[in-house]
């Protein structure tokens, strides 16, 4: 982050006094249009409602509607600072959901630490609601809130640090895999950090059919493996990092990064910011032409270009000013684009699959270059085609209340992506949303 | 899958029981703070295995797989005085490691002790620390039921 980006934020926060609003959508001509909308009116569709729960999900604005929902207990890279402090996170979170996938979204901030709680607090909001987006919540308490809430509740539930993650790494591996001619079921992977993001990316890759046996997990201990020292306790403290444990790593490598990188394919570090994390001589310790991904932000565990003078061949970072951004904000607008659009029940890890094969698939062969594996977050055609994907996945999973194929979503998502686009346009020409404040 | 040995421990077993055992022991010790390890928890362990082995009152059973030491079993046989059924086998000592676990193999490995015990025992009893919802669930599946409790508190 840029100290200009900070202080424009820090101005315009209270000059617009935060970043999103709720604007009717209906005609209201005069306060007699009020007994339509509300009451008597509204009665009616209440009844109808009540005799067919299911339409809800049409009669009201709960086909569109999510909740991003945060206890900010590991906001950013900035830790546990509380809800209130996460909420200008989850408006920004909001605004880009609205912006590239034409989702209502809004941010729920609870003052609740305990996670049974929190799933109890979270699945009481189903009935309002067609998804859920989590956000910004501490692991290892996330991966039990996500498991619970997609085992308990009929609506998406998606934890964007985990899945977003995943989906996003996935589909520049797929592509950076492409380019240096290898197969994800031959490569070797090392996954350097073990949070919320790369545990996610080790269960999505062994989905798309990477060999978990061989992936190698790092972290702040050293090499994962199933006789480590700490093993008794991440089986009650951490049963997510236990299964990979005993899942990943059949040779029982143990050691620190240096050793794991030896003769590996692929790192895909999401550790602690850099730079100089990572050496170059572990990187000339991978194979020749090694694939390298330097995730942390803001700064990536070591500099993309030392990476390419140490031998890599595609090297990705998680920031917009270098190239190949793995970026969450390329995956989540438009899954849940494509799983409101059918009232989806749920996306399941393989939409999220199915989300990234889309999202790699979206750049050409002819654009295909070691500096373009991933889309860039103006290619907005990309979120169409991801959302259909995902749309057309949901059916084919009989997940969708409402099946639509990839032709039938791709025209719809086009629809209420360009006209949520447009809609904040024209706000910006009438003035309802004044220019940027000047920053001195 | 994996099948594993089973057979009584021998000196030579030592050094890997030790290390088994301070893995256990740091397993209890997640439980209870009142299972803190002590500092001389490796020299205890040596001198305990040692007299278990020996002793005709002990049952000190390894889990191999290919020749490799991945668990143990300890019991000890004891009198209850004022009860019938009058001698007790207490299994004292259980560990596997964690790529063994959940197939079975605890299973088998305390079904080759019972074996072992059998004839000179009437009642098998296991103790462990009452927070360990495993092994609560473990030694309930296999017919066990508790019995005994104990309470603590630092004085």
């Amino acid at each position: 982050m840029s100290d200009e980006h900070g202080k424009l934020a820090v101005k315009s926060a209270p000059y617009y006094g935060g970043k999103l609003e709720i604007v009717p959508k209906i005609p209201v001509k005069s306060l007699e249009d009020f007994s339509v909308w509300y009451t008597p009116g509204v009665a009616a569709v209440s009844k109808a409602i009540s005799e067919n729960r299911e339409l809800s999900f049409e009669y009201t604005w709960r086909w569109n509607t999510i909740a991003v929902v945060t206890n900010g207990s590991r906001v950013l890279g900035l830790g546990d600072i509380g809800p209130e402090a996460a909420l200008p996170v989850m408006e920004g979170k909001s605004l880009i959901f609205k912006f590239l996938g034409g989702v209502d979204a809004f941010p729920i901030c609870l003052n609740v630490k305990d996670p049974q709680k929190f799933v109890e607090v979270v699945k009481s909001l189903e009935p309002g609601l067609g998804g859920i987006n989590l956000e910004d919540i501490s692991s290892p308490d996330c991966f039990y809130i996500l498991d619970r809430l997609r085992q308990q509740m009929s609506i998406p539930v998606w934890h964007d640090d985990q899945l977003g993650t995943a989906a996003a790494t996935t589909a520049a591996l797929i592509n950076a895999l492409k380019l240096t001619n290898r197969k994800l079921n031959k490569v070797s992977i090392v996954l350097y950090g073990a949070g919320a993001a790369n545990i996610a990316t080790a269960r999505l890759l062994e989905k798309a059919g990477a060999d978990i046996t061989k992936m190698i997990l790092v972290d702040t201990k050293g090499i994962l493996h199933s006789e480590r020292e700490d093993m008794d306790e991440l089986m009650l403290k951490h049963p997510w990092k236990y299964e990979l444990a005993l899942k990943t790593n059949r040779a029982k490598l143990s050691g620190q990064l240096p050793d794991a990188l030896e003769g590996a394919d692929v790192l895909i570090a999401a550790s602690t910011p850099g730079p100089d994390r990572i050496k170059k001589d572990w990187i000339q310790r991978m194979v020749q032409n090694p694939v390298v991904f330097l995730l942390a932000n803001p700064v990536p565990e070591m500099w993309p270009w030392e990476a390419k003078e140490a031998g890599a061949a595609v090297v990705a970072t998680g920031r917009s000013d270098f190239p190949n951004q793995v970026n969450n904000s390329l995956v989540f607008p438009a899954v849940f684009r494509g799983a409101l659009d059918v009232k989806a029940r749920a996306i399941t890890d393989t939409m999220a699959l199915r989300a990234a094969q889309a999202l790699a698939e979206y750049v050409s062969d002819e654009k295909l270059h070691p500096d373009h594996i991933i889309p860039t977050m103006d290619e907005w055609e990309v979120y169409i085609h991801v959302a259909a994907s995902v749309a057309e996945q949901a059916r084919d999973e009989n997940v969708a209340r409402n099946p639509l194929n990839y032709d039938e979503e791709f025209v719809r998502a086009k629809k209420i992506i360009q006209r949520s686009r447009k809609l904040l346009m024209s706000l910006m020409d009438q003035h309802f949303i004044k220019p940027l404040p000047k920053v001195d | 899958m994996t099948e594993l040995v089973f057979r009584k421990a021998e000196e030579k077993d030592i050094p890997r029981l030790v290390e088994l055992n301070i893995r256990l022991k740091r397993l209890n010790e997640e439980f209870d703070p009142l299972f803190k390890t002590r500092d001389d928890i490796a020299e205890t362990s040596k001198k305990y295995f040692a007299e278990a082995i020996k002793s005709p009152n002990s049952v000190v059973i390894v889990a191999e797989n290919s020749g490799r030491v991945v668990g143990f079993l300890k019991a000890d046989i004891v009198e209850r005085l004022f009860y019938h059924p009058k001698i007790e086998g207490k299994i004292v000592e259980f560990y596997l490691l964690p790529e063994y676990r959940r197939k079975k193999h605890g299973a088998e490995l305390l079904d080759y002790a019972v074996k072992m015990l059998k004839d000179r025992v009437e009642i098998i009893t296991a103790e462990f620390p009452s927070l360990n919802e495993i092994a609560v669930e473990f030694y309930t599946r296999l017919g066990f039921r508790g019995i005994v409790s104990i309470y603590a508190r630092e004085s």
